[in-house]
């Protein structure tokens, strides 16, 4: 046998042994454990372990060093890896910069190549839904239906409707992502009142489909792959600029695909866009006394995949333009950047972990005594909205892309 | 994107956070870059400022015997860097680096006095905390929940190791065995030690607890009532007047859970100290993370510096990389605190030893070039012996104002400083000398940042 020959052979026998081989862009997550020097400083900040502690999830070192060792036993470790939100929280305090997150979702890829029968069954529902309608969320039946809803919301909020604009050429697309796509869509609403304001000449995706990254966290690989190829096109097609979204998930996962798949786009959240390109300066000049709405005494929370997965700078702009806004005073929650639970699609199948881990955020954001929360990414919202809400909480939560726009003026 | 600040700190461990810390407090705009948490997060929670002279294997009495004896001994050790200034005497040198390291350990006892970890211990003499292996160690600050009140000096003291079931990192039988040997041979007090096992089931269950868990959960309201119930019974079956448990009282409330637990059982509890990463250690970096915040300072989590631009001997700018991002930041004076293997500030391999940002000038704790030096060449067979480990003791060679240097012995930036671990001419794991360097070289490195940037303005 011949060293082409033997390599055939070893290839043919993969699938029996279970085995997906790392492709290039996994090889640096995968070689990053090499310097796990084994310390465990992440199990003192992983929110899963605070959570439900050790032994239901054996946390980011175990990970590491035990369940990240033997690809063909990856399926043994379906019960843990798939309790992982995904905030980052380890690899950010790792002092070697071993990749967590991303091997989680290697892992999670060859147990949903090879074993599917062990990937939860609730992400099954995610992914069919992702792949009928290319979006992570059920679109509405009935259109009227869904206009109506958005109307509501609007009138609840007491914020403008702007018509969506779909033009060719324009230097900004808007990506509501599919959760203020199809659920949260005040938060859509709210980035179209910002971006017309201030006259930025943006058009939407006449036909809007989802970045992917539910699909990764499911382990589908492959979806992930055709949805990010399939958004690569229409984004390129009208040879934008910049991508802006509302969304914390899209913008790390939209700059992570578009670093890695060569957009040649800049993808950024509206926080950036509002800081760096239409500048802090006119939204201070816009919003001084353009409304009356009564002061409000807020809290903020830092969406993981902003802070952790992108840059904690995000939430500088974000601090730097809550402190310009009139009859706004901010106070800090003990656990502003705590993950929400949310994340990891965890909370699609385990239930319970995804709630224990919201709680550490809960009692803060009550401690602050503020009137209302507001965080930059619609699913954070959703997920902390619904758990103050079943506590009794008298704390509302705003996405903060909403609470700006209803600080603009009308449109004269 | 790009930012600005007078002093940018390269690290967020104790020399960055307590550079960083003096630096805001004097009204410098302060931006500490961290890229993962490091040595100190990872530490028992104690500061060592001077526990040995390497090689010799009796502790020194206190911190200010052993710094003499250092100055004396090793001219060049960062303690010793401390007390060379111009307007220094040659004959107070001693004094002055004394004095500095006092100032430095002053500073950081007072601003860590309203923080979740006071600490406890003087500058006149070191103290003997006990370990969870039943082994003591000089050190001259424990935290207050560490402390063993007189314990070691009564006569009649009766101490109590209460382990918990289901929890790895202690085992009070060996502890209790070890320390009372210990005690025996040296004839001193404690005379009687007992053990005993409690439970604590932060989740229901008394098995395959972390420390973390355990120490989160006595941080909640009525269940440190629930250990002292256990804990009491044993208490007087024993006769105990002491009891130690391994550190985990609380992350948060840890001083008070000591309190209310002495009073309920009526008798001194205290932390041993525990492996790495310990709670104390988590708790110490959050104090310091506090004192940085309170001060006003900006810290840049998950940030690395990566790149940076120098003009002459000035240095500009630092490119930091977040996981998606690049910012750059200008600074008129830069402290790098970068840490040494575990923090990263130092590397080595095949081609030697290198300083990650910059690529400065490495040396070994003999003053050689450690360029071309491969690490393995630099260990000891025996892991734990008084020698130490050579590789220990290389890093970065600065002058008096705390600037590395180049090979001409020239500082390589006017207004690059650096601190804590990076620095070479001393083995903090044999001296017992870890975070007294770091505290002490980074209240310096900032006294000298700041009045550059003074200066500068």
């Amino acid at each position: 046998m011949n060293e082409d020959e033997a390599y055939d052979y070893v290839k043919s026998t993969l699938k029996k042994e279970r085995i997906t081989p790392y492709r290039q862009e996994e090889l640096e997550y995968v070689k990053s454990v090499e310097n796990c020097i084994n310390c465990g400083l992440c199990i003192n900040h992983c929110p899963v372990v605070a959570a439900v502690g050790v032994n239901r999830f054996s946390g980011p070192r175990s990970i590491a060093v035990e369940l990240s060792r033997s690809p063909p036993e990856f399926w043994s470790t379906a019960d843990i890896v798939y309790l992982c939100t995904g905030c980052g929280t380890c690899r950010e305090v790792c002092p070697k910069n071993v990749n967590i997150p991303e091997v989680v979702n290697i892992i999670r890829s060859r147990i949903f190549d090879h074993r599917p029968d062990l990937v939860p069954k609730g992400l099954f529902m995610v992914r069919e839904i992702l792949t009928k309608h290319d979006l992570a969320f059920e679109p509405w039946e009935d259109k009227d239906e869904k206009t109506e809803s958005r109307n509501m919301r609007l009138e609840r909020l007491r914020i403008p409707f702007v018509p969506d604009k779909f033009l060719e050429n324009a230097e900004i697309i808007f990506y509501p992502g599919c959760q203020a796509e199809e659920r949260a869509q005040e938060v859509r609403e709210a980035a179209k009142i910002i971006l017309d304001y201030f006259d930025i000449e943006y058009t939407l995706l006449e036909d809007m489909s989802c970045c992917g990254l539910p699909a990764r966290l499911i382990g589908d690989e492959e979806t992930a792959r055709s949805l990010g190829m399939q958004l690569k096109e229409k984004v390129t097609k009208l040879g934008a600029k910049k991508v802006v979204t509302t969304c914390a998930g899209c913008t790390s996962n939209l700059s992570e695909i578009s670093y890695n798949y060569d957009w040649g786009v800049e993808t950024v959240h509206i926080l950036e866009f509002i800081a760096e390109d239409i500048g802090l300066e006119r939204l201070k000049e816009a919003t001084h006394r353009s409304n009356e709405l009564a002061d409000v005494h807020v809290t903020v929370h830092d969406p993981c995949h902003l802070i952790k997965h992108t840059s904690r700078q995000i939430m500088e702009h974000a601090l730097n333009i809550l402190r310009l806004l009139d009859g706004v005073r901010v106070t800090e929650s003990e656990a502003y950047d705590s993950c929400c639970g949310g994340g990891g699609l965890v909370s699609y199948h385990a239930n319970d972990v995804a709630t224990a881990v919201v709680k550490e955020n809960l009692e803060a954001i009550e401690k602050t005594g503020a009137d209302r929360l507001v965080t930059p990414c619609p699913l954070c919202t959703a997920q902390l909205e619904t758990n103050l809400y079943k506590i009794g909480s008298s704390v509302e939560v705003d996405d903060l892309t909403v609470f700006i726009a209803q600080r603009l003026p009308m449109k004269r | 994107m790009d930012t600005e600040c007078d002093l940018l700190v390269i690290g967020g461990g104790m020399a960055g956070l307590v550079a960083g810390s003096i630096a805001s407090m004097e009204g410098v705009s302060t931006i500490i870059l961290r890229k993962g948490q490091s040595a100190t997060a990872y530490s028992s929670g104690a500061v060592d400022i001077i526990g040995y002279l390497p090689g010799t294997s009796e502790p020194f009495s206190s911190p200010t015997e052993g710094l003499a004896v250092i100055a004396g001994v090793y001219p060049l050790h960062p303690y010793s860097i401390v007390g060379y200034n111009e307007d220094v005497e040659t004959e107070n040198i001693v004094s002055e680096i004394i004095r500095r390291a006092q100032d430095a350990i002053t500073w950081l006892k007072i601003n860590l006095e309203n923080t979740i970890t006071p600490l406890i211990g003087t500058f006149d003499s070191n103290i003997y905390p006990i370990t969870v292996l039943g082994t003591t160690k000089p050190t001259c600050l424990i935290q207050k929940t560490m402390h063993s009140g007189t314990l070691q000096e009564c006569e009649d003291s009766t101490l109590l190791f209460a382990g918990i079931r289901g929890y790895a990192d202690f085992n009070p039988s060996i502890a209790a065995k070890t320390y009372l040997e210990d005690r025996i041979a040296i004839g001193k007090p404690p005379r009687k030690v007992g053990r005993c096992v409690i439970q604590i089931t932060p989740f229901g269950k008394p098995f395959n607890l972390s420390s973390i868990e355990i120490a989160r959960h006595l941080d909640h309201e009525k269940s440190i009532e629930e250990i002292a119930k256990q804990l009491k019974k044993q208490v007087d079956q024993l006769g105990a007047s002491h009891v130690a448990i391994p550190p985990v009282l609380g992350l948060r409330n840890a001083v008070a859970n000591k309190k209310i637990l002495e009073e309920l059982i009526e008798a001194d509890v205290f932390e041993l100290l525990g492996f790495p990463p310990s709670v104390p250690g988590l708790r110490l970096q959050i104090a310091l993370e506090e004192i940085y915040r309170r001060s006003g300072g900006k810290l840049l989590v998950g940030h690395e510096a990566i790149s940076y631009s120098k003009t002459g001997n000035k240095l500009n700018y630092v490119t930091a990389r977040a996981p998606r991002r690049e910012l750059r930041i200008n600074a008129k004076a830069f402290i790098l605190a970068s840490g040494k293997f575990i923090g990263g500030g130092l590397s080595g391999d095949l081609s030697g030893m290198h300083e990650s940002v910059f690529g400065l000038m490495t040396i070994t704790g003999a003053y050689l070039l450690a360029r071309d030096i491969i690490p393995s060449r630099m260990t000891n067979r025996v892991a734990i012996s008084p020698e130490g480990q050579p590789v220990y003791s290389c890093g970065l060679s600065v002058d008096p104002f705390f600037r590395p240097v180049r090979e001409d012995g020239v500082e390589w930036a006017s207004n690059l400083f650096a601190a804590g671990s990076i620095l070479a001419g001393y083995d903090y794991s044999t001296e017992k000398s870890g975070l007294g360097v770091a505290a002490t070289s980074g209240y310096s490195a900032a006294r000298s940042a700041i009045d550059f940037i003074k200066e500068v303005n």
